[in-house]
């Protein structure tokens, strides 16, 4: 990503800064999608920066299959639900 | 009373095939809401309790976890007795920017990959722990759940526009918290994270004015 804080960027660059998170997320319209894919292809310092965004998405999702429930809460649930007339099959 | 039982035989059966799966889900979401273990335990089982109790509600086939949620979320809300936030913060652009800054002081400091060589769960879990209401729940149901902007906007009980405003904030936030972390566990030659992040808020407020 070029330094914003120098000015060095372009109108395309900025659009990807804007919208980066919008096109990992498939949320772009795909006009909106073609053009950034296409300038991203096209700008090193955008093909990196976006790669680091899709790296730190991906870390974020590798929490999901880490964390359970621990036994106590499954065995309250199941108490409560007994209680409640729930007959487990 | 023969048909009553099989009524409430084939309720259960549904029940055990298609809610009970999601327990492990709906503990993370509870955990992440309350960021309280045993507050957590109360949630879950209350959210079941009801979910069971209003099995007659379910569309069966549709989108379980995404009911569950909306239970879940319900139900802590009513458990802190504290109304849905109605103040949105409508600063995308703000936090695009502020994050495109940080990432330019990942660089300069040496950890751009940082994302690619460590284990960030451990540090991703505290960070998370960290992340103000509402921007945590969000970052939870569409970053670790892998549920979408839609599903997000419906468990929450906010416009699709709110999800996306909240997310960027709450990736703003975490990416600011993780490279504080690769700082502090010396991952790079050198690092002022604290001085970047307030660095990036001072050129975010400056080019939000440009950009505007």
């Amino acid at each position: 990503m070029p330094d914003i804080r120098r000015g060095d960027v372009t109108p395309d660059c900025l659009n990807v800064l804007l919208h980066v998170w919008d096109a990992l997320d498939d949320q772009l319209t795909p006009a909106a999608a073609d053009m950034l894919h296409e300038h991203v292809a096209a700008c090193d310092k955008c093909r990196k920066y976006q790669r680091f965004q899709a790296k730190f998405l991906q870390a974020l999702a590798t929490l999901r299959s880490r964390q359970c429930a621990p036994r106590q809460v499954r065995l309250r649930v199941l108490d409560s639900l007994v209680t409640a007339g729930y007959s487990p099959p | 009373m023969q048909i009553a039982n099989n009524a409430f035989r084939t309720q259960d059966v549904a029940f055990e095939q298609e809610a009970i799966p999601w327990i492990d889900d709906v503990y993370r979401f509870a955990l992440s809401l309350t960021r309280d273990e045993s507050d957590a335990d109360d949630v879950v089982q209350d959210t079941f309790l009801r979910a069971y109790r209003s099995w007659h509600t379910y569309m069966p086939g549709s989108d379980c976890r995404r009911w569950l949620f909306t239970i879940c979320r319900n139900v802590f809300l009513r458990s802190r007795e504290r109304a849905r936030p109605t103040v949105e913060l409508d600063a995308t652009e703000l936090d695009s920017i502020a994050v495109g800054s940080l990432y330019s002081a990942a660089v300069r400091d040496g950890y751009d990959d940082v994302f690619t060589r460590l284990d960030l769960a451990p540090a991703i879990t505290a960070a998370l722990a960290k992340i103000p209401e509402p921007f945590r729940s969000t970052l939870i149901i569409v970053d670790v759940e892998d549920q979408s902007y839609e599903s997000a906007a419906e468990v929450l009980g906010v416009p699709i526009g709110t999800v996306r405003s909240r997310l960027f904030r709450g990736r703003r936030l975490m990416q600011e918290q993780l490279l504080t972390y690769a700082s502090d566990a010396g991952f790079g030659p050198r690092a002022a994270p604290a001085r970047a992040a307030t660095k990036c808020q001072t050129f975010a407020e400056e080019t939000s004015h440009q950009t505007a």
